[in-house]
């Protein structure tokens, strides 16, 4: 099956965001919230532990694991680069932030486990997988800095907002039905051990036997 | 006449800056011909951002990767070669001058693993392994940086008296374990025997083979062989999102040990940064890598 490209607005409607499937691709139209930051996750669920506001609005954000470096010009901020990093490690925090900001659409690289994912089919929220090694191309969308929050924090794990065009293409790595395709290749892999060192072990006797 | 202070500082920096502005070609070419075989239209379509990725950071002098990583050398010290001046201090410095200068500037990575607090010094750093090498006038550097996704998951477990089929049952059990994480299609790097630390060495140093190069001993390059059908069975594929194409390469080294047999595996990712040059006594500077 080929995968379908759609060029969507964000932050990531609920009702678009429970349209994409699994494996489709997506180009990135309008604005965005990243942060590449263990102590930014610890931070926002403080804050929602103790009541206190963020620095920016979240609610029905599309927050990305993106990291980015930013230096001050005349006139605000200019983003340098950003790339994905690995989201795994923000799993602890993903799933009550995903259901009190409901937000429709997360990603960064490497994929959310399947608490995150629960969480996600009940917000209605994607994540998308954006290429590990997509500096250079995807530091070419970025428009503008629209809102900086935590600037006492480094400057890769800070709330930014930004705008963007045609970011991406990124892949639908799980979908609000719930599916997961990190889920799928680790339970097939799994699945497969048994075959594969089956086959392991039958390539081992062709060498031995050749010799 | 000897190795200068000067130009060893200048080409740990010029190689640190090169790896992170392309792809090596090897790995461009493996990725090509991954995107002949993957069967998956997502792992196709993934590969085929990663060759636009690669050419548009060459193109633009951009970075390939954000994570710029924390700076890994390793030294090979030809006996006969005369430095002049302190050689890690130029190192140290090299690098020290490249954080003040490259551009787009670096993002501070380098940790102190007990207050977490970040930078772009600290304790140790640059990391720099140190080999002889025999009846040789130059010093070979080896510019690897590390980054986490690739970093995070290597792993070793020593056995004893294992055979083979426990050996690479481990390496697959490492490979599952890591999944989407390395952003595959990586270069498993396999350390088998020795010592704890020697297995590891191997590891990392197999990771920085040129692409596909396979050992020179057959036992060990069947090994490889078998293991690079098998991880490819897997179907994490490109960034994980499922494929033919997980590992690139399997680079698999050995050292006689006891019978305790450490095994370590370690990944490079998809963009395999590495950088080479040997610097020789009479001043030349071949940039290999």
């Amino acid at each position: 099956m080929t995968a379908k490209t759609h060029r969507l607005q964000f932050p990531l409607s609920e009702a678009d965001a429970r349209r994409l499937r699994a494996g489709d691709q997506v180009l990135l139209d309008g604005d965005i919230v990243i942060t590449a930051g263990l102590p930014t996750h610890e931070r926002m669920v403080q804050c929602l532990d103790s009541h206190t506001p963020l620095p920016m609005d979240l609610q029905e954000a599309s927050v990305f694991h993106l990291g980015s470096y930013s230096r001050e010009v005349a006139g605000g901020l200019e983003v340098l680069y950003i790339n994905p990093t690995t989201s795994t490690r923000f799993n602890p925090f993903m799933p009550r932030l995903i259901r009190h900001f409901n937000w429709h659409a997360v990603g960064g690289k490497g994929g959310l486990d399947q608490a995150s994912a629960q969480a996600m089919q009940e917000a209605g929220c994607v994540y998308l997988s954006f290429l590990g090694g997509g500096c250079t191309l995807l530091s070419q969308a970025v428009q503008s800095v629209l809102q900086v929050g935590w600037g006492d924090l480094l400057v890769h794990y800070r709330l930014v907002r930004l705008r963007v065009q045609g970011l991406g293409p990124a892949t639908v790595g799980i979908d609000a039905s719930g599916r997961s395709l990190y889920e799928e290749q680790v339970q097939s892999a799994r699945q497969r051990l048994g075959d594969i060192l089956d086959h392991l072990d039958r390539q081992r006797q062709l060498g031995a036997n050749s010799a | 006449m000897g190795i200068s202070f000067e130009s060893l500082k200048q080409t740990s920096a010029a190689l640190y800056d090169r790896s992170l502005r392309g792809v090596p070609a090897d790995a461009q070419r493996a990725l090509q011909s991954a995107l002949q075989t993957d069967r998956s239209d997502t792992a196709r379509h993934t590969l085929r951002i990663m060759l636009q990725s690669a050419q548009a950071a060459q193109d633009a002098q951009h970075f390939v990767c954000s994570d710029a990583g924390v700076p890994v050398y390793f030294v090979r010290v030809g006996t006969q070669a005369r430095f002049e001046g302190n050689v890690r201090e130029a190192i140290t410095q090299g690098f020290a001058d490249l954080v003040a200068s490259i551009q787009p500037p670096l993002l501070p990575h380098v940790t102190h693993p007990l207050t977490l607090a970040r930078g772009y010094a600290g304790k140790g750093m640059p990391i720099i392994t140190f080999d002889l090498v025999d009846d040789c006038d130059y010093v070979e550097l080896i510019c690897s940086p590390k980054a986490l996704g690739s970093g995070r998951w290597a792993a070793l477990q020593i056995f004893s008296f294992p055979d083979l089929a426990t050996i690479e049952k481990f390496v697959l059990e490492t490979v599952i374990t890591a999944g989407a994480q390395i952003c595959p299609p990586a270069v498993v790097g396999v350390g088998i025997g020795g010592t704890f630390d020697y297995a590891a060495k191997m590891a990392k140093e197999a990771t920085l083979r040129p692409v596909g190069q396979r050992h020179e001993e057959p036992l060990v390059a069947e090994m490889e062989q078998r293991l690079m059908s098998a991880i490819n069975m897997t179907g994490f594929g490109p960034m994980g999102t499922g494929g033919d194409s997980t590992a690139m390469a399997v680079h698999v080294d050995y050292n006689a040990g006891h019978g305790f047999t450490p095994v370590a595996v370690a990944f490079n990712c998809w963009i395999n940064r590495r950088t080479r040059a040997r610097l020789y006594n009479d001043g030349r500077i071949d940039m290999l890598e």
